[in-house]
């Protein structure tokens, strides 16, 4: 006998009280007032967009993955109707099979991709984000780095910043060196190279200005000694912005991945959790291969490398969890 | 209150109800409904007073202090229910009247005194189905009394709901706000029996238990993994996604995955667990049309805490789970008016 269908001599057929019987008066705050069944708002409409097909859902998906690794399931085909659908009618499209074809052939198809990027991850970011894992960097792993080169007499440390958003991890990484070394970090060779997809993204992060909202999470005294105060907000001082070089690189694209120098760091939050497995099984390698021996990866506080790498060994701290390759 | 307040409080509540529904089909009739329903809510509640979280609290901006780190994929579906089925600590009321059931020579009067020896179990029951919700012509004294009118199942699988909500009371509450999951759960209980009510064929009773235990996956993931949970909880704001997409992102699988292996190894009634399995796959159900029931009222009662600050987007209904159902998008909004005139009583009851 089925649980939910009800038998002839089941239980179910004495249900029939008080639910559906109420008197139309007793039917409480909603209907108050609303004659049954009929809203004040029944002329809204949800849609505003134009529609996508499946068709032109699978293409699009497909196109994006192929360009930027991000992986976006059918389950989302509304999510992505929604945040492109206005994209749309900004661009005077009607279909998004329109928009598929702009994407391949208009002028400017680059740029496009960037929109899209935005649309689809959320480019939330600060300054001093993740306060905890940061200091597992500056505390220990940064420490241990800096007194590991000083002791071979080679005092040069490269991080790679990957998925840096408009600047605010990298230039953080770098005030943190300066906290970290002082007047001395005059005799050391230090490189943070910076990438993100969307050339926009760049822009923001080459030009270093930044708003209250940025730095909300940032230290008071951090502020004051390395942010010059400028009419948009707040301006990174010269000796933060010199430590790092800010370029375009897809992670999805080893020849771009090869041409980052190699690194004693790696920090890419927020990045691989828009990935298929077989994106981030990439993502992953091109940091182990960039990854100098006995050099440590961060990731963001909700991504593991657990099922996708062997070849890390995960090093557990209180309030993160780095990753080193072995020496 | 004057015209043009009142078309304000409409304008800022079209805006901020839309968010919610950025997973949804827009051309679906319930959704479309369901969008009415909480626009006009919300106005409502603006009128009364009612401040509206601002951006930053529903994307969670400010919450950075919660964050912590964890290892996802670690742990798998099957690691995590066989973990909770040998620390058993989930109530073993459902255990001794599982075993009532099962043995050959067992009546309906040592059922009712294995639920009558849990005091505070019986009075929450009695107080659930003599409420108006349920409808009941005469008042029901007794547990065995209860069994002769509503049944021995149900009964038992209302019993194990109910005494859930104590178990899991010791989730500390500052990382999962336990009340409003509680709440969230007896709604949809509340609107899966006034759908099925309205359906004929339908055993309206079991679905206040389906409703009522639909997240029981999640009850688990909490309990085991409650950092990993507040970390998804707080992607799936960031983000703007459902929860349950938020669980496969960061887990690799979800509650409806946790609740189907939990419930099987518990015996529980197969259509029951097929029911609870499928709420955001009813495709995929035995019982398709139950699967469906089930989903549209999770939605609904994700529609109805937009209005009391609710942070979650509706999950949406999978393609073809409506259309399933034999009522129009206006039964809808007599349902709600039926929701509401018993919701606050029924918190009451049981929670």
């Amino acid at each position: 006998m089925s649980l939910f269908s009800s038998s002839k001599l089941g239980s179910g057929t004495r249900t029939g009280g008080g639910a559906t019987a109420a008197p139309a008066g007793v039917t409480g705050g909603l209907a108050s007032g609303i004659t049954s069944g009929r809203l004040p708002t029944r002329q809204l409409g949800l849609r505003k967009t134009a529609k996508i097909t499946d068709e032109e859902f699978e293409k699009l998906a497909d196109f994006i993955y192929n360009k930027t690794g991000i992986s976006i399931s059918i389950k989302r085909k509304y999510l992505l109707e929604n945040r492109l659908g206005a994209r749309l009618s900004e661009l005077g499209l009607k279909t998004f099979k329109e928009y598929y074809d702009y994407l391949q052939l208009d002028k400017n198809r680059a740029a496009e991709m960037e929109v899209i990027c935005e649309k689809v991850t959320t480019n939330e970011t600060s300054f001093y984000r993740d306060a905890r894992q940061l200091g597992i960097f500056q505390n220990e792993i940064l420490k241990e780095t800096l007194a590991k080169q000083e002791a071979l007499g080679r005092k040069e440390l490269f991080i790679w910043s990957a998925g840096c958003s408009s600047g605010e991890e990298p230039y953080t990484l770098a005030i943190m060196l300066h906290e970290a070394l002082g007047m001395s970090i005059i005799g050391w060779n230090i490189r943070i190279t910076a990438n993100d997809l969307s050339p926009a993204m760049l822009r923001l992060a080459r030009a270093g200005v930044y708003t209250d909202y940025a730095l909300r999470t940032t230290p008071k005294g951090i502020i004051a000694k390395y942010f010059d105060k400028v009419d948009a907000g707040y301006q990174v001082k010269p000796r933060v912005q010199k430590l790092v070089q800010f370029g375009p690189v897809n992670l999805s694209d080893p020849a771009s991945t090869r041409r980052v120098p190699r690194s004693h760091i790696v920090f890419c939050r927020n990045v691989i959790i828009y990935f298929d497995d077989a994106m981030k099984k990439k993502a992953i390698t091109a940091f182990y291969d960039n990854l100098l021996p006995g050099g440590h990866l961060f990731l963001g506080h909700s991504e593991s490398i657990h099922k996708l790498s062997t070849a890390f060994r995960p090093v557990p701290k209180p309030g993160a969890i780095c990753y080193k390759k072995e020496e | 209150m004057s015209q043009n307040a009142s078309n304000d409080h409409m304008a800022l509540s079209e805006d901020y109800v839309r968010n919610f529904f950025t997973y949804a089909d827009p051309d679906n009739e319930a959704m479309l409904q369901l969008y009415r329903i909480g626009v006009f809510r919300t106005a409502k509640a603006l009128s009364a007073g009612w401040i509206m979280p601002d951006e930053d609290a529903r994307t969670a901006r400010n919450l950075e202090y919660l964050r912590d780190n964890f290892e996802p994929g670690d742990v798998s579906v099957g690691e995590l229910v066989s973990s909770e089925t040998q620390l058993a600590s989930f109530p073993d009321i459902y255990f001794r009247i599982r075993k009532v059931l099962d043995s050959p020579n067992s009546s309906a009067d040592d059922i009712s005194r294995e639920i009558s020896n849990d005091l505070g179990l019986t009075a929450k029951l009695l107080k659930l189905v003599n409420s108006p919700f349920y409808g009941l012509a005469h008042t029901v004294e007794d547990v065995s009394h209860a069994i002769a009118i509503v049944g021995v199942e149900e009964v038992s699988t209302l019993a194990l709901g109910i005494s859930a909500i104590n178990v899991f009371k010791d989730i500390p509450q500052e990382l999962i706000d336990m009340k409003a999951f509680w709440k969230h759960s007896v709604s949809c209980g509340v609107f899966a029996k006034l759908i099925a009510s309205r359906i004929e064929g339908m055993k309206a009773d079991k679905f206040f238990t389906a409703g009522l235990l639909h997240d029981v996956g999640r009850l688990i993931i909490f309990k085991k993994m409650p950092y990993a949970s507040v970390q998804l909880l707080l992607y799936a704001r960031e983000n703007q996604l459902p929860v349950v997409e938020s669980e496969e992102d960061h887990l690799g699988f979800d509650h409806t995955q946790v609740a189907k292996q939990l419930l099987t190894e518990w015996k529980f009634p197969a259509s029951m667990v097929d029911c609870l399995a499928f709420h955001h796959a009813p495709s995929q159900a035995q019982d398709q049309l139950a699967a469906s029931i089930l989903q549209l009222a999770d939605n609904m009662a994700n529609a109805m805490e937009i209005s009391s600050g609710g942070m979650y987007l509706l999950p949406g209904m999978e393609e073809g789970a409506w259309e399933r159902i034999p009522l129009q998008g206006d039964d809808l909004v007599e349902i709600v008016g039926l929701f509401d005139s018993h919701i606050e009583e029924l918190f009451k009851a049981i929670l």
